[in-house]
């Protein structure tokens, strides 16, 4: 790789990127206070927020004008994602998002409908992160609670609808998992073949990646903000425990994470957005360490409040266990370091 | 935002060529060879050449020994110094901050012939900052300063002075006023090191990096040479160090690095693509090619998102980001390579030049330069996370007994 491309490194908000922050910053802060995450447990879904999240345009913003969206790029969608995962919000922004990009992407005729009721919050839509394989269920992401699922079947992309979704699974990170048997499901309309198929799965699970990122940069962040008002105002044997490096020093190494996250995480929606083509691999990075910064980080600000840190009681709790309930969504982080690695040999091949 | 490659006009395409050639014609094998040996920093045929041309301070206007070079002509230049050798130019980049308070603090008739040697690459200033009893506390300064109507005495000793040995200068901290707190009875000069009583010893450090330690014995400084008032150095310093602890947070349109310690990561880069290289040559004992070895492609992924994380955090976090990042895969890339990872530059089959090898005791010196990791995570907690200070002993302390 080249080390001195004259590049920009110009991670400034535009007026309107700006507007985008606050007004979702706001939004989510006012409609989703922590005492509605934790109603919405465990299935991790609150169709009141829903509905709001609806009329706030989020689910018509990312779509295309052509099929009456707003034509908002990954750079505007990221920053959506910190907002909503700053609230750990009960919602399935992400995966309805990019699923019902890919479809709009697709250009097909046949999903005009569905199209539709994606954009206006009626249907939700998820995507499998494997192939179909015969006999092998998949937990699929917002899988209780979509009624579409999008997957690639060899090399076709296709999706697989039903009328009611299968049941929640309980799990760690209280999202609405389901196991779907996609196999077997006889409901379902190709999306799109060979080519064009690769293209658009691989372009859904680059862009889920990037906001997953997004959002447990969010995540990390509001979970540190909570720790450090802790630490102004515990004290041991006659001092405030901030003033203590062994507490400091690893909230500034979280700090330091979210903030080089953040960076990479708007970086990699830039690229997706203008340059495609470049950078392959950095929605990988960015949601390698947007993982890595998150699971570190919401271990440590829930461990630097001692016992109170371990009670399910501290908004804490719910932080620390979405860090990997979502972090792990997107694949196996290790997984990813080898898909990089090998783009890392391409580029100086 | 924007990351897109800048569109350079007609005149700065053929300029950004012209550079790119002449640099590769200064940055001969004997350049790499000297620095190898002598871990300077410094090249006084490189300086002189690019300072004959105003391209060593290139943004400074012509009259000043500059060229005038806009921010993005000066961006130019700095990557291709990159792409030759960043570390023959860092005396250079230690110049510099003296400078800005040379400039801003001395009367023009004593500052102006002093940058023009500097622009001209004749003069190099170092900086006398900390002491044998001290690291990076360099408000605690105890190299004494006596003042004997138009002359100074000055006495003491001043450690980790980098490139004392090929300065002309050092812009050295010293006490004026002991009964003072700390951080107002400094005054700050600029001492001409040929002068009688300096006496500059050589320290070597691993990464082969030379520094030293210099001892002032009675050293007559004339009273034009103060830089900023008597017992104000603590302001006179403040300017050059926040824009070594700040380099950066001034995004410029993008045209310059988010990240203080983007610096160290491109020697991470360099060790990345120097491993690659090694993967797609090199063959395992059962016949596969490393580059389809899972353990080469994850150790290779896992240190690209280290390099991106030490080039994409901002400011002082991204000092210590890089550091750490470097640190940290610097040694992983030499466990991947194994044995031959441990030869040096033009060794017996050993892996391109040397790059890997190097990382790995350049990494730990990045620790600790500029202020310790430590001295960046206690900034950090102030003034990003807004935590209390400390209230150690030693603390700066603006009103005498006043407490928290």
């Amino acid at each position: 790789m080249d080390l001195v491309e004259l590049r920009r490194h110009d991670y400034a908000l535009d007026e309107i990127s700006q507007e985008v922050l606050v007004a979702f910053g706001d939004f989510f802060r006012d409609q989703c206070p922590s005492s509605l995450v934790r109603e919405s447990q465990p299935v991790g879904f609150s169709q009141e927020l829903w509905d709001r999240l609806v009329e706030m345009g989020t689910t018509t913003m990312g779509l295309p004008e052509s099929v009456g969206g707003d034509g908002a790029g990954m750079v505007e969608l990221a920053l959506v994602a910190e907002e909503f995962g700053r609230a750990i919000a009960p919602v399935p922004y992400i995966e309805h998002v990019v699923t019902s990009r890919a479809l709009a992407r697709a250009n097909n005729p046949a999903l005009a409908q569905i199209i539709a009721a994606a954009a206006d919050g009626s249907r939700i839509l998820a995507l499998a992160s494997a192939p179909v394989m015969p006999g092998a269920k998949q937990l699929i992401p917002a899988g209780a609670i979509a009624r579409d699922v999008l997957a690639m079947v060899g090399d076709a992309l296709v999706l697989y609808s039903v009328d009611t979704p299968p049941a929640h699974v309980p799990n760690q990170g209280s999202t609405p998992l389901a196991w779907w048997d996609l196999f077997s499901m006889p409901n379902r309309t190709v999306v799109a073949t060979g080519e064009d198929a690769l293209a658009i799965y691989t372009r859904a699970h680059d862009e889920r990646m990037v906001l997953t990122a997004s959002a447990l940069v969010g995540l990390t962040e509001y979970a540190l903000g909570l720790t450090v008002e802790f630490t102004k105002t515990r004290e041991t044997m006659g001092v405030l425990i901030s003033t203590l490096q062994g507490v400091a020093f690893p909230l500034t190494d979280i700090a330091t994470n979210i903030a080089g996250a953040r960076n990479i995480a708007r970086k990699a929606a830039w690229f997706l957005d203008f340059d495609p083509e470049t950078r392959p691999e950095l929605p990988a990075i960015a949601l390698v360490y947007a993982a890595q910064t998150a699971t570190q980080g919401t271990q440590q600000a829930a461990h630097l409040q001692g016992g109170l840190g371990f009670t399910v009681e501290n908004d804490i709790s719910m932080y620390f266990l979405r860090s990997k309930g979502w972090g792990s969504l997107a694949g196996d982080p290790t997984a990813h370091l080898a898909a990089i690695g090998k783009h890392v040999l391409s580029s100086v091949n | 935002m924007d990351f897109g490659f800048v569109e350079l006009s007609a005149d700065d395409r053929l300029l950004q060529q012209e550079i790119r050639e002449f640099l590769a014609e200064l940055f001969t094998p004997d350049v790499f060879a000297l620095e190898h040996e002598t871990g300077s920093g410094f090249n006084a045929k490189v300086y002189e050449a690019l300072g004959a041309r105003g391209w060593l301070y290139p943004t400074l206007p012509v009259e000043q020994g500059g060229a005038g070079f806009t921010a993005l002509q000066n961006r130019i230049m700095e990557l291709e110094l990159d792409r030759q050798d960043a570390r023959v130019m860092m005396m250079k980049g230690t110049s510099s901050l003296p400078m800005a308070a040379i400039r801003k603090y001395m009367p023009a008739e004593i500052a102006d012939p002093i940058l023009k040697e500097c622009a001209a690459g004749r003069a190099v200033v170092c900086l006398g900052y900390s002491e044998p009893d001290g690291g990076s506390d360099i408000a605690n300064a105890k190299v004494r300063a006596v003042q004997d109507g138009e002359m100074w005495a000055i006495n003491g000793s001043k450690m980790w002075t980098t490139g004392a040995h090929i300065s002309t200068y050092t812009f050295l901290i010293t006490r004026t006023d002991p009964e003072a707190p700390k951080h107002k009875g400094i005054t700050m000069f600029l001492v001409p090191l040929h002068s009688e009583g300096v006496t500059i010893q050589a320290i070597r450090t691993f990464s082969g990096e030379r520094t030293n330690i210099v001892f002032y014995e009675d050293v007559q400084v004339h009273d034009s040479m103060r830089i900023g008032g008597i017992n104000n150095g603590w302001t006179v310093l403040h300017g050059p160090l926040d824009e070594e602890h700040s380099i950066g947070l001034d995004s410029n349109g993008g045209l310059t690095d988010v990240s203080v310690g983007v610096g160290f990561s491109r020697v991470l880069g360099a060790s990345i693509n120097e491993v690659a290289q090694w993967a797609l040559k090199t063959t395992s004992a059962d016949g596969k090619s490393m580059a389809e070895d899972t353990r080469v492609l994850e150790r290779l992924g896992s240190a690209m998102v280290d390099y991106e994380a030490g080039i994409s955090t901002p400011g002082p976090m991204g000092r210590v980001k890089a550091s750490d990042g470097l640190v940290k895969q610097a040694a992983q890339l030499q466990d991947l390579v194994g044995p031959v990872g441990l030869l040096p530059m033009n060794a017996e089959g050993g892996i391109g030049v040397g790059d890997i090898e190097y990382a790995h005791r350049f990494a730990q010196g990045t620790a600790t330069y500029g202020g310790t990791v430590e001295v960046f995570r206690t900034i950090i907690a102030q003034h990003v996370l807004g935590l209390p200070k400390a209230q150690l002993p030693g603390a700066k302390v603006f009103i005498a007994g006043k407490k928290k």
